[in-house]
């Protein structure tokens, strides 16, 4: 009969699956095994799993496969269940993850969302563990006895304490096409100014007319990061604290200056969209197909490109973005993660001894290789002898660097539908005036970072 | 209009409208078989040619793919079963009986399927945080369960509505009990009726994000859903992979919607068409 | 005799022989048994709807008066605040604005999709043979599509570089030149295509419900029509329309409640934007709520949704109990 038919062949089907649950996942990189057990010391030898979570794109499998084997032999009996966690809705999902009685032990927390996790309690307080896990003995940035470098360390701390250790940094450059820029003509160390910059782009774009689809300087519509840049070039800031109420400055002089150059490095000839950002699609994708003579993006972006099309191997090379002031760098945002141990976790110890792995000076000089900042004001400084695109990137960082407004509502302006990018948008398909739409920005900016704590 | 002409028009706009919802579907799964470097052109290239079963690959050997497609099929298998079961006992009073609390209960129902899903997540949450069932698998089955009851019930209802109620009262007097008059004349007849009902129950937990994403931990326990946003990273989306996936993920659905379309709107419109 | 079914009143009445002297007790049990019949197999769903809906439901209302950001929800601490919540929101301009649009969206699709599914319903029958099932096909297609890849799927045709829809509208010629035009710019052309999305979507269930409510009229009506010689327009107008009344009014009203609430379609093209021009009161509580944390607030909406789409929806409730007598 029809029915028993399907009943029957939806209990199999049940079963049937159900039994395949008994098989190990094949393809998960670590091991899913061991159950974690009561937590006790842990110089004990009983099954424990610590649960760590990464950003998608922050280290790479092979140096955390390193890592964890290295780990685990120095802690018998505790397997690490890494997992790669991706940065769309992240927000909503760590929230969701650090208030369940068993969170993942270390999470890895963008630096303008530390304050967020911090602020709410959902994360252990380290401050009397700051030497140890490496950030020297004082947490004032500014002195010579604070080991971190100062933007990371300074989103690590909330009301005074210490909440999550430093990872890595990274922050924005030019990168261009070494060989379209012999053939324009144009020498790389001569774009010290925007005036600089556009001529160049322009240049490129004529020198390269008969490909198609081609922009001198790729920049897509939504890329605020780089909005940003050109905002605290002109001495503008995105968002002020009076008193206690945050107050959108984006309609200030200053910050209108800075989106006029936007809108004009937009319009020197970018076929990037303009209602989109620099993931859609990947400007990686649009350099390494030859179709850009520059991008603005993130120094580990050149390795990623070059992955992307073996054409463009070793044809990339980096400078910093001009200011509109010629001579001068323009301040660049300081991005990169910390990494936090949830408050209620059972492992607290063993992520208090992974923390301190991947934050040392070993692990952190192969994050040096992949193209990142590492966490340390030394570390920092050889690495850039050593490494001259590094050393281009953190020089940029050093003549002026930036954070968002450090407050934990600032998450929410980040997540979900992000003013900036509207705001783009709107100027460069010509629907406001840039004043208009920068004081619908400020409005909205406003409303989701006065909310009563 | 001549009789002629109208028959070119009727069959003009019948095409018209075929292509008009066909398209769409032809566009995803046609871009699954393209090439990388045919898939973001200018000028779209309408047939993949020649055609790759990269982006396929690229899909299925998604890290942690086979937990994805295990918890998809046991969730949502578990989801039908649960909501038929439960379902189509509330039906059967409800559509056989005349009792106090009835129209009440209908209400309940209907009101039930008002409900905003994404809404109620925290709410959700705290029960299951309570109930220590976060990060497990039933946890899902019970969400998407108590989400697809109402329509369930309120369906099956309207199926039961439209068998005669003569035919069991017939098989009793021949000597059957009420549970044999039920399940040798009434669920035969009722059979495409719960197919067709299950497939909203189906799709309903197949397609689920939200709680999914949120309520799960481990990348162990997510589902396809989830599967189908890795395609779209902070970085760019990978078109061919991600028309690919969605493919896959839609084939299930399709086939079981084309075995028993014909059969699916039969329990709203019994009894509803004054004749 | 029927006295005992009769009171449980299970099914029609068919007369059994009454047992003459049968104890009073006996007749009781009977009863009692045929009442348990009845509300027995309602537990499971009842337990289900209170254990699985109204809890959480009351959760929803309770949280609502209580201020519940992160903080709260890893500490476990309760904040009452009573109606502050309610009164941020209908004090909020935006809440109204979203309101509004939300009604006025719903509206539109609902339409569109009657409107749209009533045309494809006619088309069905006045089709031949193969393009009939063709089209029957091409409807399956896009009913079993899975929203969220619905919704990628129409992102991708209106990309603005290499969406197929830019390059048709070109080619044609008639419409100007749409290269590189932006669908998504603004929040009217946004949600044209998610509408669009939308529709597509929910024709085929409405269009094959009235296929198959059109079939079920009694041709003796239509054939009475023609003798008395009236055209396909009244035709359609007095005896098709009015046949169909009672499920076009349930087909309205299930549209109604899923394209109020639909949210995946709407955050999954561009979450809300531009500039939060495409946001519903769904949207509205998941960005107050999930990304914006403030789980209070974010009930309150929901609250204040359930309670709006009530409202709307009472005199079709009556209006649908009235005309099925069997409900």
């Amino acid at each position: 009969m029809k029915l028993k038919q399907t009943l029957a062949f939806g209990l199999a089907a049940v079963l049937g699956v159900a039994a395949c649950t008994t098989a190990p996942a094949a393809s998960a990189p670590a091991a899913t095994g061991a159950q974690s057990a009561a937590p006790t010391t842990a110089a004990s030898a009983e099954a424990r799993t610590l649960t760590v979570w990464l950003m998608n794109g922050s280290a790479s499998d092979d140096l955390i496969k390193q890592l964890n084997t290295e780990f685990e032999a120095a802690h018998p009996g505790v397997t690490v269940k890494y997992e790669v966690q991706q940065w769309n809705g992240i927000v909503s999902r760590l929230n969701g993850a650090l208030a369940a009685p068993e969170p993942p032990d270390v999470v890895e927390t963008g630096n303008t969302q530390t304050a967020n996790y911090a602020a709410a309690g959902a994360l252990m307080d380290v401050t009397d563990k700051r030497a140890d896990l490496g950030g020297g003995t004082s947490a004032d940035s500014t002195s010579a006895d604070e080991a971190w470098l100062g933007g990371l360390n300074d989103s690590s701390i909330w009301d005074g304490k210490l909440y999550a250790v430093p990872f890595y940094a990274g922050n924005r450059i030019v990168i261009y096409n070494k060989d379209q820029f012999t053939a324009a003509g144009i020498d790389p160390a001569s774009i010290t100014s925007k005036a600089a910059l556009i001529d160049a782009a322009k240049k490129l774009q004529t020198a390269n007319k008969s490909i198609a689809d081609y922009s001198g300087l790729y920049i897509p519509g939504q890329n605020w990061y780089a909005l940003m840049s050109f905002i605290e070039d002109h001495g503008g800031h995105i968002a002020v604290n009076e008193g206690g109420t945050w107050k959108g400055t984006l309609d200030s002089a200053e910050a209108q200056a800075g989106i006029q150059d936007y809108v004009d490095y937009f319009k020197a000839g970018s076929t990037g969209p303009a209602d989109n950002d620099e993931a859609n699609p990947e400007q990686a994708t649009v350099m390494a197909a030859g179709k850009a003579g520059m991008m603005i993006a993130n120094l580990w972006e050149l390795g990623y490109t070059e992955s992307k099309d073996a054409a463009i191997k070793g044809k990339l090379a980096v400078f910093a973005i001009p200011s509109s002031t010629a001579g001068k760098k323009a301040p660049v945002f300081l991005g990169g993660s910390n990494l936090g141990i949830a408050a209620g976790s059972n492992n607290q110890d063993l992520a208090i001894d992974w923390v301190k792995l991947l934050t040392g000076e070993k692990y952190q000089k192969l994050m040096i290789a992949a193209g990142n900042v590492p966490n340390s004001k030394n570390l920092a400084a050889t690495a850039t002898s050593e490494n001259a695109n590094l050393a281009v990137a953190a020089g940029a960082a050093a003549a002026g660097s930036f954070v968002t407004p450090q407050d934990p509502r600032w998450a929410s302006v980040e997540s979900g539908a992000n003013p900036l990018k509207d705001m783009l948008t709107k100027v460069l398909t010509g629907k406001a005036s840039i004043a208009d739409a920068a004081k619908a920005a400020d409005d909205e900016i406003a409303a989701r970072m006065n909310v009563a704590q | 209009m001549p009789r002629r002409l109208r028959r070119i028009a009727i069959n003009a706009l019948g095409v018209a409208t075929i292509l008009a919802f066909a398209f769409p579907v032809y566009w995803m799964a046609s871009t699954a078989f393209k090439q990388p470097g045919d898939i973001q052109t200018y000028v779209p290239k309408f047939v993949p040619f020649p055609p790759t079963l990269d982006n396929f690959t690229t899909a299925v050997t998604r890290p942690y793919f086979p937990d994805y497609l295990r918890n998809s099929l046991v969730i949502s298998i578990s989801t039908v079963l649960l909501a038929l079961v439960v379902g189509l006992l509330a039906a059967m009073a409800i559509a056989r009986a005349r009792f106090r609390g009835r129209k009440s209960f209908l209400l309940l129902v209907v009101v039930a399927q008002m409900a905003p899903f994404e809404a109620l997540l925290i709410p959700m949450y705290l029960v299951l945080r309570q109930a220590n069932l976060l990060n497990q698998i039933p946890a899902l089955i019970l969400t998407y369960f108590i989400f697809t009851l109402p329509f369930t019930i309120w369906a099956l209802r309207g199926f039961i509505a439209g068998i005669p109620a003569d035919l069991e009262e017939a098989a009793m007097v021949d000597g059957a009990n009420r549970f044999q008059a039920f399940w040798h004349v009434v669920l035969p007849l009722l059979a495409p009726g719960l197919v067709a009902t299950s497939i909203f129950a189906f799709i309903t937990a197949w397609n689920e994000f939200l709680y999914a994403y949120v309520l799960m931990r481990d990348t162990a326990n997510f589902t396809l859903p989830v599967w189908l946003a890795t395609f779209r990273t902070a970085f760019g989306t990978d078109w061919g992979g991600t028309m690919a996936a969605s493919t896959l993920f839609t084939l299930p659905v399709l086939v079981f919607f084309l075995l028993i379309q014909n059969r699916m709107v039969g329990g709203l419109t019994a009894g509803s068409v004054k004749g | 005799m029927v006295e005992g079914q009769a009171e449980a009143g299970i099914g029609p009445a068919v007369a059994t022989p009454r047992r003459n002297g049968a104890p009073a007790r006996g007749r009781s049990a009977v009863r009692t048994a045929r009442r348990l019949l009845i509300y027995l197999p309602l537990l499971p769903s009842l337990f289900a709807f209170i254990v699985l809906l109204g809890y959480p439901v009351l959760l929803a209302v309770l949280i609502s008066l209580q201020k519940m950001g992160l903080r709260e929800l890893v500490q476990r601490t309760t904040v009452w605040i009573g109606l502050q919540n309610y009164a941020a929101i209908l004090a909020d301009p935006t809440f109204w604005a979203v309101a509004v649009r939300t009604l006025a969206f719903t509206a539109v699709n609902v339409g569109l999709t009657m409107l749209v599914g009533t045309v494809v319903a006619l088309l069905l029958g006045a089709l031949g043979r193969w393009l009939r099932l063709a089209l029957s096909i091409s409807l399956v297609l896009a009913w079993a599509t899975p929203a969220l890849t619905a919704s990628v799927i129409f992102q991708w045709l209106f990309d603005s570089k290499f969406g197929v829809v830019n390059w048709a509208l070109t080619s044609i010629g008639i419409f100007g030149d749409f290269t590189n035009h932006s669908w998504f710019a603004t929040g009217l052309s946004t949600f044209g295509v998610i509408s669009l999305l939308i529709v597509w979507q929910a024709v085929p269930f409405v269009a094959f419900s009235l296929r198959a409510g059109i079939l079920s009229i009694p041709t003796e009506q239509y054939e009475a029509a023609r003798v008395d010689g009236a055209s396909d327009r009244a035709i359609f107008r007095r005896i098709t329309l009015p046949s169909l009344l009672p499920l076009i009014l349930i087909l309205t009203f299930l549209s109604a409640i899923w394209d109020f609430k639909v949210f995946t379609q709407i955050w999954t093209v561009r979450q809300g934007g531009p500039a939060g021009e495409t946001v519903t009161l769904a949207i509205y509580a998941y960005l107050k709520g999930i990304t914006g944390a403030q789980y209070g607030l974010a009930s309150a909406v929901a609250v204040v949704m359930v309670v709006l789409l009530a409202f709307v929806l009472i005199p079709y409730i009556r209006t649908m109990l009235r005309t099925q007598d069997d409900l």
